[in-house]
């Protein structure tokens, strides 16, 4: 299936965004591309593009105010270019509503792939999967009825919060969660000891999952930012 | 010491020292009855406040009430304030004379201090910076040799020849992506005088991370693994330390030559968490072995074209983030052969562990 898929990149850099968008436009993405913030935003709502790809610094705007306009009324999935040493910087993007980010200097690779999982992850959430229904990675599936999760046709023994938060990230397949996202939906509410408590539940559930450091098959860790549930070829 | 702790300190010196040198004087002068030496007991209490003090406020307001004090106390009448002769009055002088001059002298000698200190700095700095463009000229040689190449000769070249190319840019410039995440993390820690923010972090997804963006490079080398079984959570600032054990890593895979194994083991012991990067290479020279730490930024005049040896400045970075979080790093010989790097870094106590 070619896809049609239409992608709006917002960037100054004038190589990089050369760069991205040759990639995107030989794996048959439509491409637009906008070099600063406002007429990112304008781009934005004249062409309607399925993905924004977005560089956090802009020269005329913070690019995290251009995830809020957006936000403001669209869901459009947004993936932010950042560097590696600015966790706060992504966090804030993605408590803002981004989906996803990708460390510069990256590979085409790993570019493509983000692309891809962010853009299904979004289809998923549209329709074909809700609760109610299963979702099933590798050897893993998940049964949101029953609240049973099978491991290679073993059904694996979670807590009640432990499976809360596998299920809250399965649904979110691809998106990563920032540590306070995933408290709030999780208790409710959060105070000093909350991030530990997180931390520990993770730290049950890779042990449940029989997870290897460096070679997680489900959950992937985003040091100092967050997890996410991996997408089939993430 | 601190700022705001200063002033206190300054005024608790100035009140003990006269204090404690008032009290000796009263008991040579009642009990020594030797009234000569009062002055020069006075004169050496100024003396001393103005060497320990911040500024001259503290000396003069000393010598002030060093002269009340003489006054008062020690000359006649006793006990009693006399201000008419004019003793009292060039013995004030000479104090002031001794506060101003001793108070110049001290923060003459404090600024030297700085200045020496300032210009060490600016030393290593300009020895970084030189090390530095040297060692970045050589892979950009590559980079824009290599692609000006493809651009103008886009016809000429074959196919692999292209590839080969880009192939070269490629590796040179993830080489550059190494050597500038060491610059800003000296430059993260260099700015806020070696200060940096810990928070706790999981062992486990640490590795992790470290894995993830070790594979990114090296995708065939093996690693064994060996951590403990537990819950382990360790204050640090991750990124710094994720930089520590991928640059360790990376010593090893560009110089131990002959390497089969690699191992990264963690383990606890008397509260602190000890990191050890085991490889079974070629070892380490004994010459090398002292300055491994610290020698990028003393090396001088390393062959032109050794650009891989530069690497060194992911060692000294590494010393200077486990120095920062007050652990200690250090390398060894093993016995049967290869080296073993060794830091470790205080964990909170124990009572917050489940």
């Amino acid at each position: 299936m070619s896809n049609k898929y239409k992608i709006l990149v917002v960037e100054d850099e004038t190589n990089i965004r050369n760069f991205i968008k040759t990639i995107l436009e030989t794996n048959g993405y439509q491409v637009l591309c906008a070099n600063n913030g406002s007429s990112g935003k304008t781009m934005f709502l004249s062409h309607c593009p399925n993905l924004v790809v977005l560089d956090l610094g802009l020269p005329d705007m913070d690019g995290v105010e251009l995830i809020k306009a957006v936000r403001e009324e669209f869901s459009t999935p947004i993936i932010i270019l950042s560097a590696r040493t600015n966790e706060s910087d992504k966090v804030k993007a993605l408590d803002c509503g981004a989906n996803d980010y990708v460390t510069k200097p990256f590979g085409t690779n790993e570019f493509l792939a983000r692309v891809r999982a962010t853009l299904r992850s979004i289809r998923q959430e549209e329709g074909e999967r809700q609760i109610g229904k299963t979702f099933s990675v590798n050897d893993m599936m998940i049964d949101y009825e029953r609240r049973s999760i099978l491991l290679a046709g073993e059904e694996i023994k979670l807590t009640q919060t432990e499976y809360n938060i596998v299920e809250l990230l399965s649904i979110h397949a691809g998106r990563v969660l920032t540590y306070s996202e995933i408290i709030k939906k999780i208790w409710g509410y959060a105070d000093s000891g909350s991030i530990k408590k997180l931390q520990v539940n993770m730290a049950n559930i890779r042990k449940k999952f029989h997870e290897k450091p460096g070679e997680n098959k489900y959950i992937k860790n985003e040091l100092g930012v967050g997890y996410s549930f991996k997408d089939e070829d993430r | 010491m601190n700022k705001n702790r200063r002033p206190i300190y300054n005024i608790l010196f100035t009140v003990i020292t006269l204090v404690v040198f008032f009290g000796i004087s009263l008991w040579i002068s009642e009990v020594l009855e030797v009234r000569s030496l009062i002055h020069a007991m006075f004169a050496l209490a100024v003396f001393l406040i103005s060497l320990y003090t911040n500024g001259y406020i503290y000396g003069i307001v000393a010598s002030l009430l060093s002269v009340m004090a003489l006054n008062y106390a020690f000359i006649f009448p006793y006990f009693k304030f006399n201000f008419s002769i004019p003793e009292n009055l060039v013995s004030a002088i000479i104090m002031l004379i001794i506060t101003i001059m001793s108070s110049t002298l001290t923060t003459k000698i404090r600024q030297q201090d700085m200045f020496r200190a300032e210009g060490e700095k600016e030393k290593m700095r300009a020895n970084l910076l030189r090390a530095v463009s040297h060692d970045l000229r050589t892979p950009l040689t590559t980079i824009y040799g290599s692609s000006s190449a493809i651009v103008e000769k886009y016809d000429a070249l074959s196919k692999e020849q292209i590839i080969q190319l880009a192939d070269g840019i490629r590796e040179d410039s993830q080489w550059l992506v190494g050597m500038v995440e060491n610059l800003l993390t000296v430059t993260r820690i260099d700015n806020v005088k070696m200060k940096i923010v810990k928070s706790p972090v999981v062992l486990e997804e640490l590795i992790d991370s470290v894995l993830i963006r070790f594979r990114k490079c090296y995708p065939n080398q093996e690693i064994e693994i060996n951590i403990p079984d537990d819950f382990v959570m360790i204050p640090m600032d991750a990124t710094l330390i994720e930089q520590v054990v991928v640059n360790i890593l990376e010593n090893a895979v560009q110089h131990a030559v002959g390497m089969t194994r690699l191992i990264l083991k963690v383990y606890i012991f008397d509260n602190k968490a000890f990191f050890e990067i085991i490889d079974d290479g070629c070892g380490i020279d004994k010459e090398r072995l002292d300055n491994i730490f610290t020698g990028y930024f003393e090396k001088k005049d390393a062959p032109a074209d050794c650009h891989k040896s530069s690497m060194g400045i992911g060692l000294s970075v590494c010393a200077s983030i486990i120095r920062a979080h007050e652990g200690s790093i250090m390398v060894e010989n093993n016995p049967q052969g290869g080296c073993c790097f060794r830091f470790f870094l205080n964990l909170e106590d124990e009572g917050n562990e489940q």
